[in-house]
């Protein structure tokens, strides 16, 4: 169980304003909204990157905020991240990017190491590119070594910033379902922004809807699909005119 | 790297407005407020100094990362560094002989005085504001994009503190690298000296080498400021990358700030070490 | 095979040596055609007055701390590095003498440029530099404006009026420092400093010799700032390295051309 209440936080201008929000284990939760909207911040806040001024964040019973540095490094085992714009180390080989959080936060040999690389790449698509540089990558290719990070660990936790940014609509469903499916497979906590709505909804069970620093919405994917509220039909369905 | 996240048309401004926080005060407000800023960026710098120490003793040892860094601050400065010093050496000593000549007629003492200036403080100061610039701004420019694409959040989420990972070795690199760059810049910088001397006063290249006056004190001093120099430069650059937000103009603007406040802290850490030495060699 | 590799080996140094005159020559070829332009656009008064203000107010003003701030410390260690000297000699009349010559010819100039050069060269070169990765300079030439007179004239004559002003200033600023740290460190008395420095040994043309460096530090800091931020090529980590590259280039620029501007002016 994620639980998020009270949560606010400025830069300058307020970014998020009290935002409440429950995610049940294993649950695949969309997060979406306009841009702007604070999705990505609230990402960074639920994994301890950015402090907020304000509200508590628990994750299996634990106060995120409340714990040391070193507590902090030992429980983020349990989380794995894609970022916004992948964040893949460029100093290092595709290989070296993939295993990097084994090789930090669990001592594994490290054939096995090399093992879980290699098969982490051929469920992305992407076998033999250990290594490639990713300053050679096209940005699907990055996005999808980023994805083959996030999920090296199989950590019960996972937090997905636009997984499918920038990739064409075949590729994309097939990130979805490959997410879907392990997430399935694992029974982890997922969490997923993304802007390709309809996409996203095929793979959710519950989505949360952000606008203005706020979460505006909360209910199964059904619910969100049938909302009779204007903010959420008219970005659920796309449609031109309306509040937003 | 918060406000990069989501682009917002406020941000889409290509204008760098780096004193946003202090437009609106005027007059005394201004001055107050600058005061006030610089204290809490000596705070936050001397805190990163703190961690940096921390680290250096307890970090994870990586094999290779503290050469690499040595290969790159050395390989990268080192014609740079010789081509300044050389000129610097040039020009010392062509004003200083031109003005010596109006007070005593005897230049035969110059290379000496020279060589104990160089010593005790030109060559370390000099080098330093050179590295300052060229090692300072890369390891902004470095960390600054690290940090604007994220890469820098990714490593705390595998439990890398930036510190640890990406300073520590800079740190290190830089100290001994400052040291060793220094005394061969030293060494350009007063054979470019001689060499002035020789063609334009005609100063004997044998009583221009003259180590008389070059004593313990002067080689304390500048050792004293090679160290000092090497450690600063990183930790100040460092924490100006580690401080960067916004996309591309939160680099450059980084970058900058790098720039300016590592040669600051060399101009300032000059005049202390310089007054203490002072003090206490004479 | 293997012999070709060891003579490729062996030409290696060359060729470093080699790359590094034709990216020398590359780097100053450029900036002799940025100058080229900008005095074509400046004879005919081709630049946005208003831009140029904004800029003046932004390099100049905003510098006045760190030129405070470096010029007082600057006099203090001219001072400290001139105290044992003084003593061992007991010419503590000379002191003026020294510090002032040192500073007026030489430091002054020098340490005024290299901080404007880090201050403002560097944020001119980031701000340039950020335009060009996010097309604004090509979203300038779509509607027919000059990019040289819009945008590089005025922050060419910003930087240029910038070093010259502050170095006026930090001149005296240093000075005053130095007065006061002799009085501090060797106990001179202002008074026997100022002395010093008006008692004939120094002249006007001292401080002019100073002042034609300023105006030739800041075209050169002022070329490179431009040069490396409008050829920017790469997003945020190319900001970067152009920064990187202007900070040196200036760097290396003012102290080749002190040497060659000292000589020539004697």
């Amino acid at each position: 169980m994620i639980e998020l209440s009270g949560i606010t936080k400025s830069f300058d201008r307020p970014v998020l304003r009290g935002v409440n929000l429950r995610v049940p284990d294993g649950c695949l939760y969309g997060l979406i909204g306009p841009g702007a909207s604070g999705k990505s911040v609230l990402l960074k806040i639920i994994v301890g990157l950015i402090r907020p001024d304000a509200g508590t964040v628990t994750i299996r019973g634990r106060d995120v905020f409340a714990m040391s540095d070193l507590e902090l490094q030992e429980f983020r085992k349990q989380i794995g991240m894609l970022f916004q714009n992948n964040a893949l180390f460029d100093f290092m080989t595709v290989a070296d990017n993939i295993a990097f959080p084994l090789r930090r936060l669990f001592n594994l040999p490290e054939d096995e190491v090399r093992q879980r690389v290699a098969e982490r790449l051929a469920v992305v698509s992407l076998p033999g590119f250990e290594d490639r540089l990713p300053s050679g990558l096209s940005g699907g290719q990055k996005k999808r070594v980023g994805v083959a990070r996030a999920t090296v660990a199989q950590a019960p936790i996972v937090l997905y910033d636009e997984p499918a940014a920038g990739l064409d609509p075949v590729t994309s469903q097939k990130i979805f379902d490959l997410l879907r499916a392990e997430q399935r497979a694992a029974g982890a906590t997922v969490i997923m922004v993304s802007s390709d709505l309809d996409r996203l909804l095929t793979v959710t069970d519950r989505v949360g809807m952000m606008y203005r620093g706020q979460l505006i919405f909360d209910g199964t994917t059904q619910q969100a699909q049938e909302s009779t509220d204007p903010y959420v039909h008219q970005f659920v369905h796309g449609i031109p005119e309306g509040p937003l | 790297m918060v406000e990069a996240a989501e682009p917002s048309p406020e941000s889409a401004v290509g204008h760098i407005d780096e004193d946003a926080i202090v437009r609106e005060r005027t007059g005394l407000a201004w001055v107050g407020g600058s005061v006030l800023d610089l204290l809490g960026a000596a705070r936050a710098m001397y805190s990163v100094f703190v961690k940096t120490l921390y680290y250096s003793v307890r970090g994870v040892r990586r094999p290779g990362a503290v050469a690499q860094q040595m290969y790159e601050v050395g390989n990268k400065s080192l014609v740079f560094l010789c081509v300044v010093m050389g000129f610097i050496g040039m020009i010392l000593v062509f004003q200083a002989g031109l003005q010596a000549k109006r007070v005593v007629p005897d230049l035969s003492l110059l290379g000496a005085t020279f060589l104990e200036l160089l010593v005790r403080d030109l060559a370390a100061s000099i080098s330093a504001l050179m590295l300052a610039t060229r090692v300072g701004a890369g390891i902004a420019a470095e960390i600054g994009s690290m940090v604007v694409t994220e890469q820098v959040d990714a490593l705390r989420m595998c439990a890398a503190d930036p510190v640890d990972y990406l300073i520590v070795p800079r740190f290190k690199a830089s100290i001994v690298m400052t040291t060793v760059l220094v005394v061969l810049a030293a060494g350009v910088a007063f054979t470019t000296g001689m060499l002035t001397g020789y063609a334009f006063f005609d100063i004997n290249p044998r009583t221009f080498v003259n180590m008389s006056m070059v004593d313990a004190g002067d080689l304390t001093i500048g050792l004293a400021k090679c160290v000092a120099y090497g450690a600063a430069i990183p930790v100040v650059s460092g924490y100006c990358g580690l401080s960067t937000f916004g996309g591309s103009e939160g680099v450059g603007w980084a970058t900058t700030r790098a720039v300016v406040n590592a040669s600051l802290a060399v101009i300032i850490l000059n005049f202390f070490i310089s007054g203490a030495g002072f003090l206490i060699f004479g | 095979m293997m012999a070709g590799s060891v003579v490729t080996r062996a030409l290696q140094p060359f060729a470093a040596l080699g790359a590094f005159f034709i990216t020398t020559s590359e780097v100053v070829g450029g900036m002799g055609v940025m100058f080229g332009r900008i005095i074509s656009r400046l004879v005919r008064f081709a630049f946005d007055r208003s831009e140029l203000l904004k800029n003046l107010y932004k390099m100049g003003v905003k510098s006045v701390p760190i030129v405070v701030v470096t010029a007082l410390f600057t006099g203090g260690i001219m001072v400290i590095q001139a105290a044992p000297l003084v003593q061992r000699y007991g010419a503590h009349g000379l002191l003026g003498w020294g510090a002032g010559f040192g500073t007026l010819r030489e430091i002054g100039p020098l340490l005024t440029a290299l901080m404007i050069s880090g201050r403002v060269g560097a944020n001119n070169t980031a701000e340039l530099g950020t335009m060009v990765v996010t097309e604004q300079i090509d979203a300038l030439r779509a509607l027919a404006i000059d990019p040289i007179s819009f945008l590089i004239v005025p922050r060419f004559i910003g930087i240029v009026t910038t070093l010259f002003l502050s170095t006026v200033f930090a001149d005296a600023l240093a000075l005053f420092g130095a007065a006061y740290a002799g009085t501090g460190i060797l106990g001179v008395e202002p008074m026997v400093f100022y002395n010093g420095l008006t008692s004939g040994l120094l002249g006007l043309g001292d401080v002019f010799h100073g002042l034609i460096k300023s105006v030739v530090f800041g075209i050169v800091i002022a070329l490179a700032s431009c040069q490396f931020g409008i050829t920017t090529s790469g997003g945020a980590p190319g900001v970067g390295r152009a920064v990187n590259s202007t900070v040196v280039v200036s760097a290396a620029g003012i102290f080749v051309l002190d040497y060659i501007v000292s000589f020539a002016i004697g």
